[in-house]
């Protein structure tokens, strides 16, 4: 085995063991609610606005290609229907986590590699405190609340951005699309797509910290950590994806 | 009574032996220096002696008790006693100087809030940073970032405090204020462990000195020693006629 394949191993060995301190540790009160509450802030109301924007344009998007497409073979009216089944079961809390992937996985990789370079991270330890209780916990429970709620969001925007564009591109009665949404989706699709998005949280709230934790090299190792975080976790993500949805599918099957 | 005791301490880092057998002690109340060349690896057995670090082989004995291969939860009352001052002051970039001195307090006490601020303030007016209780740690010289890691490190007592090259970067002025506080520290019976190039400082607050070289101590004497004999490996490692290796 090439010492690449066995790094990239170990970086998913040392994900889990992290992973497993964080359930360890978590246990253990008291947990610091304000530091939670910081990082809520950080992960759900700052990225709000690229929710919106992103949710808002894959929506419309959506609409347009499904409009134009079947518009051919008169199946126009069936927008509604296969736009928010696809944004409510796949692309609006895929889309979202990987933007937050992108801007929260980030943020918290280089942050956390940062404070390792300028050992502040050793200074938390050497005060007799613990950096995954006052680093990651608070970081990977604000991820696993703002995120799904931030999918929800992204659920919404997109449908409204699909119904902009019915109503205005493709001439579809708004009222027409509301009730073709409200009487196509259903509680399982709902939850087809939110029950993936606590998942895809943790990966991105975990490996964003691992990567940080595990800085070495000073600036540039920042740089990679915080490189290396987004593309594991945006990977993680789609691979996972998959894996969930046919979890889900053969789930709802079972029901 | 030996406050710390390291026994054949060997650690290596990527195959290449940093210390093979290092063994000392530090008596109670007693201020031990440290020394060495340059990348000898002092900040590391420092850092080991709170846990940070892991010793491959040997003995750490803090106050009677073996932590080298205690977890990292069970080494918090040894982390509380034993404090350590970083080279760069290590201070939380994100916290004002008040949060930096209240951190300790707040995680470590049932302190109420005003209290906590009664002691910050107070700590503060000693190391002289008063005036700075609202800036941010970035907005600080190096000396007042310096002052303030010792009194962060000061905050809950401890009866151990570690100094990693705590003048290293500093101007005589802010190199005297340090020498002064470590020396007050002293007077106080706090034992420290003094990791320095700086050997004028080291002499005015060290009791006895350890001269690290080829990966283990190659020579040790008091400071009374130290001046009576110059031809020993420290003095001449002082006097800049050898590295200790």
């Amino acid at each position: 085995m090439r010492a690449s394949h066995i790094a990239f191993f170990s970086h998913f060995g040392g994900a889990a063991i992290l992973l497993k301190q964080v359930v360890s540790e978590i246990r253990r009160p008291p947990l610091n609610l304000r530091l939670i509450v910081e990082q809520l802030y950080q992960v759900g109301v700052m990225s709000l606005p690229l929710v919106i924007v992103t949710a808002a344009s894959t929506g419309m998007v959506m609409a347009l290609q499904f409009g134009l497409g079947l518009e051919k073979f008169g199946g126009k009216l069936y927008v509604p229907k296969i736009v928010s089944l696809s944004i409510v079961r796949e692309m609006g809390p895929v889309f979202t986590c990987l933007m937050l992937a992108a801007r929260v996985g980030a943020g918290m990789a280089s942050e956390i590699g940062s404070m390792v370079v300028t050992q502040q991270i050793d200074a938390i330890r050497a005060l007799g405190t613990s950096p995954i209780k006052k680093i990651v916990i608070p970081r990977v429970v604000a991820c696993v609340i703002g995120i799904p709620i931030l999918a929800m969001v992204a659920n919404f925007i997109g449908i409204f951005g699909a119904l902009l564009v019915c109503a205005n591109d493709l001439g579809l009665d708004p009222v027409f699309f509301v009730q073709k949404v409200l009487t196509t989706l259903w509680l399982p699709d709902f939850m087809s797509g939110f029950m993936k998005t606590p998942v895809f949280a943790l990966i991105i709230a975990v490996m964003a910290c691992y990567f940080g934790l595990t800085v070495k090299g000073g600036t540039r190792g920042v740089g990679n950590a915080t490189t290396v975080s987004v593309v594991t976790s945006s990977i993680c993500v789609l691979v996972g994806d998959y894996f969930l949805t046919k979890f889900y599918w053969m789930f709802e099957q079972w029901m | 009574m030996d406050v710390i005791e390291v026994k054949n301490f060997a650690k290596s880092y990527n195959g290449r032996a940093v210390h093979k057998d290092v063994s000392f002690i530090v008596k109670k109340g007693e201020c031990l220096g440290l020394v060495g060349g340059s990348g000898i690896g002092k900040s590391v057995i420092l850092r080991s002696l709170i846990g940070l670090e892991r010793a491959d082989q040997g003995e750490i004995w803090i106050e009677g008790q073996e932590i080298s291969r205690w977890k990292e939860r069970d080494l918090i009352p040894i982390r509380k006693k034993v404090a350590y001052v970083f080279q760069n002051g290590a201070l939380f970039d994100s916290m004002t100087v008040f949060d930096n001195l209240a951190y300790p307090l707040r995680e470590h006490t049932d302190f109420d809030e005003d209290e906590i601020a009664r002691r910050v303030r107070d700590q503060l007016e000693e190391f002289g940073l008063d005036a700075a209780i609202d800036k941010l740690p970035a907005e600080l010289s190096g000396g007042m970032q310096k002052r303030l890691g010792l009194a962060r490190a000061m905050m809950i007592g401890p009866k151990v405090i570690l100094y990693d090259e705590p003048t290293a970067g500093l101007d005589p002025y802010n190199t005297l204020k340090i020498r002064e506080m470590v020396l007050a520290l002293k007077k106080k019976g706090v034992t420290s462990v003094f990791v320095t190039h700086d050997m004028p400082t080291a002499i005015a607050v060290c009791d006895r000195f350890c001269l690290l070289g080829d990966g283990r101590v190659v020579d040790e004497c008091s400071v009374d020693e130290l001046q009576e004999n110059s031809d020993t490996p420290l003095a001449r490692f002082i006097q800049g006629a050898g590295n200790g290796g």
